[in-house]
């Protein structure tokens, strides 16, 4: 179950090592990747060798939740400094952390009219491909708005 | 009396400066040694707080006062810096290892938002997570569902700093601005506004210390501030989200870094926050400065919001904060953060500060927070 991300077909990588679980080619089974510790019962974001809270080696990877909840949010109305990669010329964006049923909240850019931004919203994980002018092809992520119906996995 | 004392303090004003930081820092260090009565060559080490300065920038500044052969490091631990080499200055006095040390703020900042890349990931950054105000904002909007706090009561805090501010001479900002002006300036990251932040700019700060023994010998116990406490902590697992945080826990529960760095200080200084008679506090945003009154312990959980609407934290209310202006009016220079501050309870503890005097302070609090939960509270007596 824990098939670490591979850059496979088409050379894709993921946006950073071990934040990613899944065949890079088929996106739709892409997951974020946690690491949960059988000794202290944390799950935290992205593979690891030791558990951040307690400290032990009593690690492996899971699948994270692909649905969540917004926990809190906010609008990024000024272009973030650095290497931003999002559209240009900027658009104001939605920035929030997103409680998955795993025990976690993760940051994460929410793909949607920021208008419609409210604590509670209902939300799935996007994973994406964005080409870079090198030609690689960085699988990155956001979440959406979640579609109705569909069982929480 | 505690066993280590501040036997002066310097200040070179916050700001933006044509000046190179050796400057600003040479001058701040020589305002304390004036202000102690001492001379350079009986200083017995030295420590440099700074974030964005070159290696062995506390050398090449104090150089400047005359090369003597002292250890002169330079210390840095993010908005906490100063806090954490004011520590390791009280540590190597109470150590008996030297009985005088100078301690030093220092910062020359590029305008604008801070370089990402001394703190966040690339892959953060490329997908723009790199604007610290967007972490103080998600605490807010989490804190204002919670708890009921709103826009005007986060504004307020922003107008009572704007206000002090008028009357502090080392402040960048000395404008008094209406609450209208403040939630009518353009949101940052919402629901945080534009006059409701601070931003990066120059300038120093500086303590000398001395054992109390020292200061007794030498005649100057009677205007000595004693350091009640002074301390640094990390925060725990997951105890503040922050930059340059990725995630939280929703199952752990620790409590955050000024919860604990503030109960540490109170123990060390046999105080509580009620015993405090003024605070000086990290208000990067407003939003933060009412999280810290909670934090501090100025009153319960989520009624933060309400201590502002009564105006208990204003310079004549029961819990003065931020009598400088606060970051919001000074802005932060980071490793001069923390020694303004420190500089700021000393000139209220001698009653010195004027317009923006706290009647008859005896306690003040300085606190620092910032980049991977580094707190630092700061405890002076008089």
């Amino acid at each position: 179950m824990t098939t670490k991300s591979e850059p496979s077909a088409g050379q894709r990588v993921p946006i950073r090592e071990g934040l990613l679980i899944g065949p890079l080619a088929d996106l739709d089974r892409v997951r974020l990747a946690g690491c949960r510790c059988t000794a202290c019962g944390e799950t935290s974001l992205g593979s690891k060798t030791i558990c951040p809270n307690c400290g032990r080696n009593t690690v492996s990877d899971v699948l994270l939740a692909r649905r969540g909840v917004l926990w809190s949010f906010t609008v990024v109305r000024h272009r973030p400094p650095g290497n931003y990669k999002g559209p240009e010329p900027f658009v104001p964006f939605g920035l929030g952390l997103v409680e998955l049923p795993d025990g976690l909240r993760v940051l994460s850019p929410i793909d949607c009219d920021v208008a419609h931004l409210k604590i509670g919203l209902e939300l799935q994980f996007k994973p994406y491909v964005r080409k870079d002018p090198d030609g690689r092809e960085v699988v990155a992520f956001t979440f959406e708005p979640a579609s109705t119906g569909e069982a929480n996995v | 009396m505690s066993d280590v004392v501040i036997l002066g303090a310097g200040i070179h004003p916050f700001g933006r400066f044509d000046r190179s930081y050796e400057e600003l820092g040479a001058e701040a260090a020589a305002a304390a040694l004036r202000d102690a009565g001492l001379e350079w060559s009986q200083i017995q080490a030295a420590y440099l707080s700074r974030m964005y300065l070159p290696a062995t920038s506390g050398a090449r500044i104090l150089r400047r006062l005359g090369s003597t052969d002292i250890s002169i490091v330079d210390i840095e631990a993010a908005c906490a810096s100063g806090g954490a080499a004011l520590r390791q200055a009280v540590l190597a006095v109470r150590s008996g290892e030297m009985e005088i040390a100078l301690v030093l703020g220092c910062e020359k900042m590029p305008r604008g938002f801070m370089d990402p890349s001394m703190i966040y990931s690339p892959w953060q950054i490329e997908l723009g997570m790199s604007l610290n105000p967007a972490y103080w904002s998600m605490r807010a909007m989490r804190h204002m569902h919670d708890y009921g706090t709103t826009e005007l009561q986060i504004a307020k805090v922003a107008h009572k700093n704007h206000k002090n501010s008028v009357h502090n001479p080392y402040s960048m900002y000395r404008k008094e601005f209406t609450l209208e002006e403040i939630l009518a300036s353009p949101l940052v990251c919402d629901p945080i506004r534009r006059l409701e932040i601070c931003a990066p700019d120059d300038g120093a700060a500086a303590v000398v210390i001395a054992s109390a023994k020292r200061a007794r010998q030498i005649g100057a116990a009677r205007n000595a501030i004693n350091i009640a406490a002074c301390c640094h902590t990390i925060a725990r697992y997951s105890a503040d989200f922050r930059c340059p945080a990725d995630s939280m826990s929703a199952t752990a529960h620790n409590p955050g870094p000024t919860e604990v760095t503030a109960r540490q200080s109170y123990e060390k200084a046999g105080l509580g926050p009620r015993d405090i008679d003024c605070f000086e506090v990290q208000d990067t945003d407003a939003f933060c400065e009412i999280e810290i009154y909670e934090s501090l312990g100025l009153c319960e959980l989520g009624e933060g919001g309400r201590l502002v609407d009564e105006g208990a934290t204003g310079i004549g209310g029961a819990s003065p904060v931020n009598m400088s202006g606060g970051l919001i009016s000074k802005g932060e220079p980071v490793g001069a953060s923390h020694l303004g501050q420190v500089v700021e309870i000393v000139t209220q503890l001698r009653g010195a500060a004027g317009e923006r005097q706290v009647a008859d302070a005896k306690v003040g609090l300085a606190h620092v927070l910032g980049a991977g939960g580094n707190c630092a509270v700061t405890i002076l007596q008089r």
